[in-house]
């Protein structure tokens, strides 16, 4: 009885933390679900880039593993820009221009998913330089109107 | 007591008048420029390397505009004010088409107006004072094929108004006597090879890199004794990275993985060459020919 009366209240306990835990993760800030997300964009276009950069071999497995991470990252990067997330506890890079300009920030979030998806598709060496390029130029593109340069 | 009130206004006014004979513009003669033939080729080069367009682009929302021609009017907000840089197509009425190059050597490289009076520095010619005549005449003689275009200059919104703008922009001369602003052209450090000077005066002078990489004192002049190490982003947008010892805080492996961050940027994925303007200077950078990038990333991975 004793015994049972102890593992169920640690089974409560148990549950009681695993939900704040649960709860801790769902109610992170914007600011760090967008930092973390863009963290992975910048793994996965690092492992792009290596291979650019001849420091990897061209594999096509790779290529479309780490593409698609990127797009798929880029996607759900939309909803990490909630009204409200301007600033808050973590110093973030974001500039209120995101905010005046919610539709074309979204376009070109959406322009760069494209540009992932398309280098996901690639299978050939030959073509990989240009997909790099073109899915560069979409990072490009939104960051020079939307981020902060930071020290 | 009225006299020495009366000795110290006329103190004060002698002062004054010397001040303002003192902070008179200093432009050089027209004897000043040797003869030259202007290469536009070479002009290009450095049209693109100094990011004239950059600054001088037309106005965001200008439809009609070609976005390739510097007609101007672009916003360029500073602590001191809000700056349409004009136009600096070669049309004769509203842009530099009749331009001597006594006149243009003299904007660029003393921020001197042909009427005569001193240029806000938010014009670097603070940095381009470090080109040499020859180099700002093959800029020239590039703008000078450029198309003209028709586009009228919109005044500067300076907090205090157009009556101090007069004394400011006086008072400015004072500003280039004392904040160790001098018209000075490039030295090459005969230390170094030429690969290294090539890059300096790249990035000293045309490039202006340290307009917005080194810190300014409380006179608004760079510190130079801090010089590359990063500030306050001139247009308030946070910071701009320090660009010394980039190697050793592992920043960028060698010279030749910066001249490739310089040449691609973000499409190779090096982060941080977008934001706060860079992207545009990163394009510029893209442009110039491989050896000035290799130069240009020499110079800066030397400085630790």
């Amino acid at each position: 009885m004793t015994s049972r009366l102890i593992s169920s209240s640690r089974t409560a306990i148990f549950g009681l933390v695993a939900a704040l835990g649960i709860t801790s993760a769902a109610f992170a800030s914007p600011i760090e679900d967008r930092q973390a997300n863009m963290k992975a964009v910048g793994k996965a276009m690092g492992a792009l880039a290596a291979i650019a950069k001849k420091e990897a071999p061209f594999d096509a497995a790779v290529v479309n593993t780490n593409a698609t991470t990127l797009a798929n990252n880029v996607k759900e990067s939309k909803a990490h820009f909630p009204e409200g997330s301007e600033t808050g506890d973590k110093e973030t890079w974001a500039k209120a221009e995101i905010w005046q300009n919610k539709a074309d920030f979204e376009a070109k979030a959406d322009k760069s998913v494209e540009a992932a998806m398309q280098m996901a598709a690639v299978t050939e060496e030959a073509n990989f330089g240009a997909a790099l390029g073109a899915l560069g130029a979409t990072c490009k593109a939104c960051h020079q109107d939307y981020r902060r340069p930071k020290q | 007591m009225k006299r020495i009130l009366a000795a110290g206004i006329m103190a004060g006014g002698v002062a004054a008048a010397a001040g303002w004979v003192l902070a008179a513009p200093d432009p050089l003669p027209a004897t000043a420029l040797k003869p030259h033939t202007a290469s536009i080729e070479n002009g290009k080069r450095l049209y693109t390397a100094a990011g004239c367009l950059s600054c001088h682009l037309p106005a965001k929302d200008d439809k009609q505009a070609d976005m390739s021609l510097p007609s101007g009017g672009r916003l360029l907000k500073t602590p001191a004010g809000a700056f349409y840089p004009p136009n600096i197509t070669p049309d004769t009425e509203t842009g530099i088409g009749g331009w001597t190059d006594i006149q243009f050597v003299n904007a660029v490289k003393r921020g001197i107006s042909p009427d005569g009076r001193h240029y806000l520095p938010a014009f670097p010619y603070t940095s381009y004072s470090k080109m040499s005549d020859a180099d700002v005449l093959d800029i020239k003689a590039y703008m000078d094929t450029l198309k003209p275009v028709q586009a009228a200059n919109r005044p500067a919104e300076l907090p205090l108004g157009l009556p101090v703008e007069t004394i400011m922009r006086r008072g400015l001369g004072m500003w280039k006597l004392t904040s160790g602003f001098e018209p000075a052209e490039f030295v090459k450090d005969t230390a170094k090879d030429d690969i290294w000077n090539l890059g300096a005066y790249l990035v000293q002078g045309p490039g202006h890199c340290a307009e917005c990489h080194t810190p300014r004192d409380w006179a608004m002049a760079l510190d130079t004794s801090r010089w590359m190490a990063g500030g306050p982003h001139p247009e308030g947008e946070g910071k701009v990275p320090s660009l010394r010892s980039l190697k050793s805080r592992g920043r960028f492996k060698d010279a030749a993985d910066l001249a490739l961050a310089l040449e691609f940027g973000e499409t190779l994925g090096y982060d941080k060459m977008s934001s706060g303007g860079m992207a545009a200077v990163q394009t510029n950078m893209s442009k110039l020919p491989a050896e000035d990038r290799t130069a240009i990333a020499t110079y800066l991975m030397s400085l630790e």
